[in-house]
Formats: C-alpha cells, sequence, structure tokens
C-alpha cells in the first residue's frame, strides 16, 4: 500500500530525512518511535504533502501512485490521512459541517455522489459513538476551546468517517492522561480492518499497549536505525533511544 | 490658515447646483431652514475638498470622487421584487425604502408603530415641524465638509424619535437601493434620530448599488441617545462598482446610554465610513464592530473616532478587513480620552488579511489621553492565512481555493455574528460566500 524508498528531506537547508525506507502492507499497523527531533513528525507532514519541506531524493508510492506529485487535497481522496499533534481551532465554522464538506470533497474527487443529509447525519451519529464523541462537540466550533483530550478524539471521529486506507497518527497520546489515551486507543482499534493500513508515530511506548503494532520501527537521525516486532517497543521503554543515538553516530 | 492649504475648492459646478437647486429643496421659503442650509453651503465652501494632505484623508483620495461634474440624481421607482432581497428583521419589521435617495413611499411602511415612535421621512419631518429639524441641522458638525454640504443639499432621509421609556422591538429598517446612471448621480440623504430617556430601538441600514451606473451618495446620520437609551445598529453595504459612498454617523451618549453597531462593508467601488462617537455622560458604551472586504480595485475606508469626555464609560472596536486582488482597506481609529474622564475603558482592535501582494492595507490605531485613571489598549495585524490551518483543512480533502475561502468566511463571520438581526446575518455571510472564489463550492446551508 505505502512504499517509501530512500526518502531524503530538509527544511530550510538542514537535512532532517537522510535515507528513510519503509514498506506499509493492507491492513498492518506499523508504529515509528523517537526520540524529539529525530524526524517522526516531519515523515508524518511530507506523507501528508504539507509545504516548507524540501524532498532532496528518494520517492513514496501510495497504492502504485507516486504521492510526492500530489496535492494535500489529492492525497486525501486517494485514502491517506493524518491525524495531527496539533488540530487547528476555526472559529466559525461548525464541526458537523466541516465534517460534511470534507466527505463530500472527497467523494466529489472520486468521482462520487455527496451524501445527503440524513445519510450523512446517520453516520456521524454511529461514528460519534463508536469512537466517544459527545453530540454536543459536533454542533461546536471546530476544535474552538475543545481540551487536548477532545481535540485528539475528533481527529480520530474525522478518521472514521473519512475511512481512509492508510491512517497516519501524529503523536496523538501527547498531552492524554492515561483515561483519554485508552479511550483514544480503543476508538482506534475499533477501525482496524483487514483492508486499512496505520502509522503510528510516538514518542512513548505507552500508546504501544493499547494499539498493538505488528511492526516498530525507531527512527534516529533521520534514518529507521532498526525494525522489529512489538517486543522492540519494550526494549525501547527498557534502554532509552541512547545506543540507538551510539550507533548513528 | 494652514488648513486651507490642505483643501481645494469645490468645483463651481457644486455652486451652481446650489443655487438652482435650493429652490426645489425641501423647506424652501421656510426662512429658519433656508438660512441653515445657506450658512452650511457657506461653510462647505469655505472649507473646501479634503486633499490627501489631510490626515484623516492621507489614503483615500476623495476629491478624485467628489469633485467633479454630478448630476442630482432622479427619484426612481423600484418594484417590490427589485428591494425585497434585502429585507432584514422579520414580518412585522418596518422600512423605510429610499431609491437613489428619495423616499419611496409605496414600498415603505411605517404604519402601526406604538405610541412615542414617530418614524417618517425627511420632506414630511420638514413640512411639519420645520424648527425642529433646523435646530437640528443647524451648527453640525462644522469641521466636516461633506457634512455641510448634506446639509446644504439634504432633499430626502429619515426623522426617527423614540419617547422616553418606549422600547420597539421589533428592528426599523432603512433600505437605500443606489441605482447610479450615466452620468455620476449624486444624493445627500440625511438621518436624524433621537432615542429618549431608556428607550431602545434596534435599526438596520442597508444600502444596495444596481446597475454599472455611477453614484456619489454622501449619507450623514446625527444619532442623539438621552440617558440609559439602547440603539442597536446593523449597517450592511453592497455597493456595485460605480458605488461611491460617504457615510457619516455622529453619535451623542447620555449617561448610561449605549450604542452596538455592526457595520459590514462588503462592495462598492469607494466605501468611505465615519463613526464618531461622544461619551457625554457616566457609564456610556459604545460597541463598535466592523468588516470591509475589499476586493479588484475597490476601496474601502474605515474612520473611528472615540470621545470619551465623562467618567466611568467604555467603549470597544472590533475591525476586520479581508483585502484581495489591487483593492484596498484604510483603518484608521482613535480614542480620545479627555481630562477628567477616569476609569475609561476603552479597546480597539484591527486585524487584517491581506490576499494578494498588490493588495494594501493601511491600519492607524491611535490613542490619546488626558487622563491617568483609564485603560486602554489597541492592536492591529496584518497576515496571510494561517498556512497551519490551510494544511489542516486540504488534508481532509477539501481543494485550496476552497480551503483558503472558509478560512476567509470564518475570519468575517467573527464580525457578521455580532450582528443582531438574523436575517441580516444570513444576508450578509451569503453575501460573503459570493465574494470569495472557493465560496460556491461551499455549501451555505450550515454557515447562514
Amino acid at each position: 500500500m505505502l512504499r517509501i524508498e530512500g526518502l531524503r528531506v530538509a527544511v530550510e537547508g538542514k537535512r532532517i530525512l537522510d535515507g528513510v525506507d519503509l514498506e506499509i502492507a493492507a491492513g498492518e499497523t506499523h508504529a515509528v518511535m523517537g526520540p524529539n527531533g529525530s524526524g517522526k513528525s516531519t515523515l508524518a507532514h511530507v506523507l501528508a504533502g504539507r509545504e516548507g519541506y524540501e524532498v532532496e531524493d528518494g520517492r513514496i508510492t501510495f497504492m502504485g501512485e507516486d504521492l510526492l506529485a500530489m496535492e494535500p487535497e489529492e492525497r486525501a481522496a486517494a485514502g491517506l490521512f493524518l491525524a495531527m499533534q496539533y488540530p487547528v481551532e476555526i472559529p466559525g465554522v461548525s464541526n458537523m459541517y466541516f465534517l460534511r464538506q470534507a466527505i463530500n470533497a472527497v467523494r466529489k474527487a472520486r468521482g462520487e455522489p455527496e451524501i445527503a443529509a440524513g445519510a450523512f447525519m446517520k453516520m456521524l451519529r454511529e461514528k460519534a459513538k463508536l469512537v466517544g464523541v459527545p453530540e454536543e462537540l459536533l454542533r461546536r466550533d471546530l476544535n474552538t476551546d475543545f481540551s487536548g483530550g477532545e481535540k485528539k478524539r475528533n481527529e480520530i471521529l474525522q478518521l472514521a468517517m473519512l475511512e481512509p486506507r492508510l491512517a497516519i497518527l501524529d503523536e496523538t497520546d501527547s498531552g492524554l492522561d492515561i483515561d483519554a489515551l485508552k479511550a483514544v486507543a480503543g476508538a482506534v482499534n475499533g477501525l482496524r480492518t483487514p483492508e486499512r493500513a496505520f502509522l503510528v508515530i510516538t514518542h512513548y511506548q505507552r500508546l504501544l499497549e493499547y494499539i498493538v503494532p505488528d511492526r516498530v520501527h525507531v527512527m534516529v537521525r533521520g534514518r529507521i536505525r532498526r525494525s522489529g516486532g512489538r517486543e522492540l517497543a519494550l526494549e525501547l521503554e527498557q534502554r532509552g533511544y541512547e545506543q540507538f543515538a551510539a550507533e548513528a553516530a | 490658515m494652514a488648513a486651507a492649504r490642505r483643501m481645494i475648492e469645490p468645483a463651481p459646478f457644486y455652486g451652481e447646483l446650489f443655487a438652482r437647486e435650493r429652490a426645489r429643496l425641501p423647506g424652501h421659503g421656510r426662512s429658519e431652514l433656508e438660512r441653515v442650509r445657506e450658512e452650511a453651503f457657506a461653510r462647505f465652501v469655505a472649507l473646501g475638498l479634503p486633499t490627501q494632505k489631510a490626515e484623516v484623508w492621507k489614503y483615500s483620495p476623495i476629491a478624485r470622487f467628489a469633485n467633479r461634474e454630478m448630476v442630482v440624481a432622479e427619484a426612481a421607482v423600484p418594484r417590490l421584487e427589485d428591494v425585497s432581497a434585502w429585507f432584514g428583521g422579520g414580518p412585522a419589521t418596518r422600512r423605510l425604502i429610499f431609491a437613489n435617495g428619495h423616499l419611496v413611499p409605496a414600498l415603505s411602511h411605517v404604519g402601526g408603530l406604538p405610541e412615542g415612535v414617530r418614524v417618517t421621512g425627511l420632506v414630511r419631518a420638514i413640512e411639519e415641524w420645520p424648527e425642529k429639524v433646523a435646530e437640528a441641522l443647524a451648527g453640525c458638525d462644522p469641521e466636516c465638509s461633506f457634512t455641510q454640504l448634506n446639509t446644504a443639499l439634504a432633499r430626502s432621509g429619515a426623522w426617527i424619535e423614540i419617547a422616553d421609556g418606549v422600547r420597539l422591538d421589533e428592528p426599523l429598517q432603512l433600505l437605500f437601493v443606489h441605482e447610479g446612471g450615466e452620468s455620476a448621480a449624486m444624493t445627500h440623504p440625511r438621518i436624524l434620530l433621537r432615542l429618549g430617556r431608556g428607550a431602545r430601538l434596534h435599526l438596520i441600514e442597508t444600502h444596495a448599488g444596481t446597475g454599472d451606473g455611477h453614484c456619489f451618495v454622501n449619507l450623514v446620520c446625527q444619532m442623539a441617545l438621552a440617558p440609559e437609551a439602547e440603539l442597536t445598529l446593523d449597517r450592511l453595504e453592497l455597493g456595485a462598482a460605480g458605488t461611491t459612498l460617504l457615510s457619516r454617523t455622529l453619535v451623542e451618549l447620555a449617561a448610561g446610554a449605549r450604542i452596538r453597531q455592526t457595520a459590514v462593508a462588503l462592495g462598492g467601488g469607494f466605501l468611505r465610513n465615519e463613526t464618531e462617537v461622544r461619551l457625554g455622560g457616566r457609564g456610556g458604551e459604545a460597541i463598535l464592530n466592523g468588516l470591509c472586504m475589499p476586493r479588484g480595485e475597490e476601496h474601502a475606508d474605515t474612520l473611528v473616532r472615540i470621545h470619551h469626555e465623562a467618567e466611568d464609560c467604555h467603549s470597544d472596536q472590533f475591525f476586520k478587513g479581508v483585502v484581495e486582488d489591487r483593492a484596498r482597506a484604510v483603518f484608521a481609529g482613535k480614542i480620545i480620552v479627555h481630562r477628567g474622564a477616569q476609569k475609561t475603558n476603552a479597546y480597539q482592535a484591527n486585524d487584517n488579511l491581506l490576499l494578494s501582494d498588490r493588495a494594501e492595507v493601511d491600519s492607524k490605531p491611535e490613542l490619546e489621553i488626558y487622563a491617568d485613571d483609564v485603560k486602554c489598549s489597541h492592536g492591529a495585524t496584518c497576515g496571510d492565512l494561517d498556512e497551519g490551518a490551510l494544511f489542516y483543512l486540504r488534508a481532509r480533502g477539501l481543494p485550496r481555493e476552497v480551503a483558503a475561502s472558509l478560512l476567509v468566511y470564518a475570519f468575517a463571520n467573527e464580525v457578521i455574528e455580532r450582528m443582531a438581526d438574523e436575517r441580516l446575518r444570513a444576508l450578509t455571510r451569503r453575501a460573503v460566500l459570493d465574494r470569495v472564489p472557493g465560496g460556491a463550492a461551499l455549501e451555505a446551508e450550515g454557515l447562514l
């Protein structure tokens, strides 16, 4: 589904990703772990198409297409979703309205008809219940004055509504207490299907106790230094990132 | 005199016009009103028209629009379906409708208002109580040449008077349709409004420019609020390319009186909105919100003057601009805290979105403080759309243009939601969506 080969990315002339290789198949859940500044979030942003990153080398194919040639909205339409670390507050636009615009934009791009109002509401109620977003939050302005936990949960609701092929969770655990973390992880697990892949980006092992990955990759200084099963995350928990930093140096 | 160098003489055309028109003006033959008009015209000639050397006209070349051959706008008789699109309020809302500056009695409806509420066209007011009108006009706003011109030439407008303690719950609407003509057609409407002690009014003022012609509208609103009176004013300007609209609103607030004004300017070749408020008694409050969205070659200029003359008053200015293409937005807001106006609270914010390299924003917030126990603040910002927000929306599938339009809408909406009238808010939001490039792709339902 997703193949990253030799990806080198710089920001303002400084190289952040230094040869990343990663392959994710349908139905798999991968975790990328790494210390602050290792390039994890840069990888997430480059995958979603954020401006300001210079791709110096390498390629990314998604569903057989050249991902780097696509605009962010085209990537969304192709089935790529990024749950953001810092969801943006947009006062004046209700959460519900935004979701409907997003769904219809994606449908339009795929040549599908717009969703009818009734069908949308039914779907929204179901998914909101599934991911534990109260109705009141749907009527409020998008992310505006939401708590940290509400914002993250709202990202998962968007994920549930847009039904992507690949969902990237960028530090979804940051700023969450243990109860909120469990709830968000539970919602994500409810969305795992044999067709859908997940890329979970996190600093801590903790999230992976609840969203159990198939593969774990350790990123240090812009490169994946080691890949393994979930036991690799446990090893990291005990020994920290320093050994990898030493290997990288 | 220094001021004289900053003004240019009005074209002889104005003198000829006044000489020709004065006999046709309402109140002709009423000695007191005639004298007031003559004095005003003499004052207009003495002041001249401001050039850009005058500080308050620095960014707005008004003489280019005002000092040229114009005709007096002819009365027009629009049909109901030509004006109903701009109706605010509800089924019981009373309206005065003006076409090219002339009252259209057939479409206006101000009957059946409660006792103590007097709403009438200016012509009728002059017929019925000429001395009161003359008294209101005499000596008004002596330093503003456009007010003087209005006083000299006003031939229509409204007289609105609400007695002590009377509260009008339904909004009252003043709807102006400016058709424009082949040669620029000028009008000088005058609104005179008085609210008695504890009286309350919700006024809606709308301007719609239609057609391809040119018009020059020189509107003056004089509003006096007795103690504890409350005025809510929603204003929407939807001008056409050929619309030049000068709107000057003068508000005097007695103790405990309050005004809440939300003015949105969404079109017009040249728009100048001036609001000057005097907080003359303890505990008065002035809340002024404003939005302009000039695009193309449009010019939108906002001037605000708030005089804190008494203790314990509150003023809050919240103005936004969205500027596209080669358009220009100007904001000059000044808070003057007079000596003795202790415990003043005065705030001002002017935030702008600059959406094109060739667009321009000139923002000038000013404070003049002559008292020591005050809380005042002002701030101005000017920037592009937030890149992070744009990315967020695009990452959810919204094309760039649609995402940008949604962000502009959200920015503008923070002002629009302060309008008191629901129908006018919907009308305004629709007009915003019509003005942004990706607006057509955004579903109106859910936003309006």
